[in-house]
């Protein structure tokens, strides 16, 4: 739905555009569409010249259609499965997350959404020595946990070292590195958050090395914080608005290869329905991977740090699959 | 510079009209100038003039943070954000099997919420901590001041100067004890008059007015800029009556929710809040569950849930980013909010050794 203006290609100029809109043409729809040998006669202009414009804005405008096996070759060579630091979750999500794909974690609250960002952050930071973008809408990201997890990965990578080498690592303090790794940025708004990503794509795409580092992953804890004040009550562009961030989203996963990784909520229809994801139908069909988080026992009165992760959406695996966590 | 029209924070009504003349772009329309702008989309010259000064500010906040400029105020790497949270403080709650279960007390920075029943004690611990919030650095506070922002009428003011005049003993007694120079100073300002007058109090009858003081707030704030407690007691009260329409409640909670987390990041306080318990019927047995329904759960990063067994009064950990779930028993006495027990007494070898806040127990007290 671009409208004509001058300039948009060469020989596409101030008058005929005017000639043009005198007769109804207001679009390159409209254009690209119309009989050229009809709008030459009515506008008094150019066949040739017409011709060559529409030449140049089907080559602007069209999208082209790409050879399965091309697209497969592409795949395969720009697609990385980051593991997510929990044997049981990769299991679950056919051995990690899959960059250019967004993944969504669902749960209730309590249940250990934040802790298994927190968790995969550590994991592609130390483990995989990536940069991670973590956006964080609702104020849960607390680095002395997020250090707590990284002695904790080291402590395990530093008993098998010593085993193997048999002789103790140098400290020169990876952890202190990982966390150097984690770019942390609060986004309290529907727009703070796409001004955000709106400048993660320009950095990426003027590929400046500085502080982003070859970066991997985006971590958005959580989306629903956003978007809920924007739905219900009578008005309408909280859906317009959420359907952007979605895009906003995939293209970014799919054009720069990275994971991204998103959180989620749970609501029920009335006091004693079952859990249903929240932000409704339309936002189901972004995702292409959803996990739901439940803690074990139903009352909060036992406390534990075991919690039941079901793969509720997949593309490559059976849903109903169940595996146990730990968040402690 | 390829901003989408769609994502610029426009009025809705303006952005529709945008769409349907054909503009993709911010660029696009900061090419066409405010009379090309306003032609075509048929609103007047000081409207388009307003959208491109919005679209302006927009396009050139991100050019500058791109650039690597400093203008975006919430970006750091986690390396950062520890370094910062070490120095940060925590608002204790002199009971210190409660704090040891927060981490340290409430946390700065974050959203607390604390449910229970009726009469187990939300409202005393907000009064405590409106109290100890106050407390000088030397004594392990963070000397800041608090705004109590009340919607049920619960707050008793000879109870807040019950629990101040335990506060200003107890430190005078740790000044006694440990007889330097900078408690004393600080016990000079430390007052009954002056812990009240630093306790800014608010009382809102409904949810309309309460939407509009914490929407007012920041600008309150930024001229208190010692304000370091935000005190809500009885969030649930106003939003649980009188709403027809409950899809405008969740938006109005979440929107709620979102400008407290706001508040709580930029001015770096603590913000709590007090819930109320409801019952969810099952199919075989009937719980008690915070009130406000499930997306209001998401809202508080902290959330503390008071219950009783039997006649023991008992806090539960329920959900926190750093903390493990678990539950301790407190109580509350005369001078407010206590242990159980008093804390088991540890003799260091020298007096700096020892937590500011525990006084050791001297030959004087047992006679």
């Amino acid at each position: 739905m671009v409208v004509l203006r001058a300039g948009l290609c060469p020989g596409l100029t101030e008058d005929m555009i005017q000639l043009l809109r005198a007769n109804g043409i207001r679009t390159v729809v409209d254009f690209v569409s119309s009989d050229l040998e009809d709008v030459a006669q009515k506008c008094s202009l150019s066949y040739k010249a017409l011709v060559a414009v529409r030449r140049v804005l089907l080559a602007q405008f069209s999208a082209f259609p790409a050879n399965g096996a091309d697209l497969y070759e592409e795949l395969k060579s720009s697609t990385a499965i980051l593991p997510t630091g929990s044997p049981s979750l990769d299991q679950l999500l056919d051995s990690g997350l899959y960059t250019g794909e967004v993944t969504e974690l669902m749960g209730a609250p309590g249940s250990g959404k934040t802790q298994v960002c927190l968790g995969i952050a550590a994991s592609v930071s130390l483990g995989l020595k990536q940069h991670v973008l973590f956006l964080d809408s609702t104020g849960g990201f607390t680095a002395s946990r997020l250090y707590q997890m990284l002695q904790a990965q080291t402590e395990d990578e530093e008993e098998q070292a010593r085993q193997v080498l048999g002789r103790l690592r140098l400290c020169f303090v990876p952890q202190l590195e990982a966390l150097q790794r984690v770019q942390v940025v609060h986004v309290f708004s529907i727009y703070e958050l796409l001004s955000a990503l709106q400048e993660l794509r320009d950095h990426l795409s003027q590929e400046v090395v500085s502080s982003m580092g070859p970066l991997k992953m985006v971590v958005l804890d959580s989306v629903s914080a956003v978007i809920y004040p924007l739905l219900g009550g009578r008005q309408s562009e909280g859906l317009a608005l959420m359907m952007q961030l979605s895009r906003e989203l995939k293209t970014l996963a799919r054009e720069f290869s990275l994971a991204v990784v998103v959180t989620n909520q749970v609501t029920r229809d009335s006091s004693t329905g079952p859990l249903k994801p929240a932000l409704g139908r339309s936002w189901s069909f972004v995702p292409s991977t959803r996990v739901l988080l439940e803690g074990k026992e139903a009352t909060w009165e036992k406390a534990t740090t075991q919690r039941l992760a079901s793969l509720s959406k997949s593309p490559r695996q059976p849903t109903g699959i169940q595996v146990e966590l730990d968040i402690g | 510079m390829q901003r989408e029209v769609g994502t610029l924070p426009l009025a809705p009504a303006l952005r529709a009209r945008l769409a349907a003349a054909g503009f993709q772009t911010a660029q696009e329309l900061l090419d066409t100038g405010p009379c090309g702008l306003s032609k075509e989309i048929g609103i007047s010259r000081e409207e388009a003039l307003e959208v491109l000064q919005v679209v302006r500010q927009e396009c050139h906040g991100d050019a500058a943070r791109t650039a690597g400029g400093s203008g975006a105020a919430r970006r750091c790497t986690a390396l950062e954000l520890l370094e910062e949270e070490q120095t940060q403080g925590f608002i204790i709650t002199f009971c210190s099997a409660l704090d040891n279960i927060l981490g340290g007390g409430v946390q700065l920075t974050k959203i607390t919420e604390i449910c229970g029943a009726p009469g187990v004690g939300k409202t005393q611990l907000c009064m405590q901590l409106a109290v100890d919030v106050q407390i000088p650095e030397c004594f392990g506070g963070v000397a800041g001041e608090a705004v109590f922002i009340d919607t049920e009428g619960s707050f008793m003011v000879d109870r807040v100067v019950d629990i101040a005049a335990a506060c200003v003993q107890h430190c005078h007694l740790i000044a006694e004890a440990q007889q330097e120079e900078d408690h004393r100073k600080a016990l000079e300002t430390f007052s009954l008059e002056n812990i009240l007058s630093h306790i800014y109090y608010f009382r809102c009858r409904d949810y309309i007015e309460l939407l509009a003081q914490v929407y007012l707030l920041p600008e309150f704030l930024s001229e208190h800029s010692k304000v370091r407690l935000v005190v809500i007691d009885g969030i649930a009260f106003p939003f649980r009556h009188d709403f027809e329409d409950l899809s405008l409640r969740t938006r109005l909670l979440n929107g709620l929710a979102q400008q407290l987390i706001i508040i709580a990041n930029d001015h770096k306080s603590a913000v709590v809040l007090t819930n109320q318990m409801t019952t969810r019927i099952g199919q075989s047995q009937s719980t008690l569950v915070p009130a406000l329904g499930e997306s209001w759960g998401h809202a508080a990063t902290v959330r503390l849930i008071f219950h009783w067994d039997n006649s023991q009064r008992l806090a539960t950990l329920y959900k926190s980013p750093s903390q493990k779930e678990s539950t301790i028993a407190y109580h509350i006495t005369s001078h407010g909010f206590r242990d159980v027990q008093p804390p088991a007494v540890t003799q260091s070898a020298g007096g700096t050794g020892m937590n500011p806040r525990k006084r050791p127990r001297t030959e004087e007290e047992k006679q």
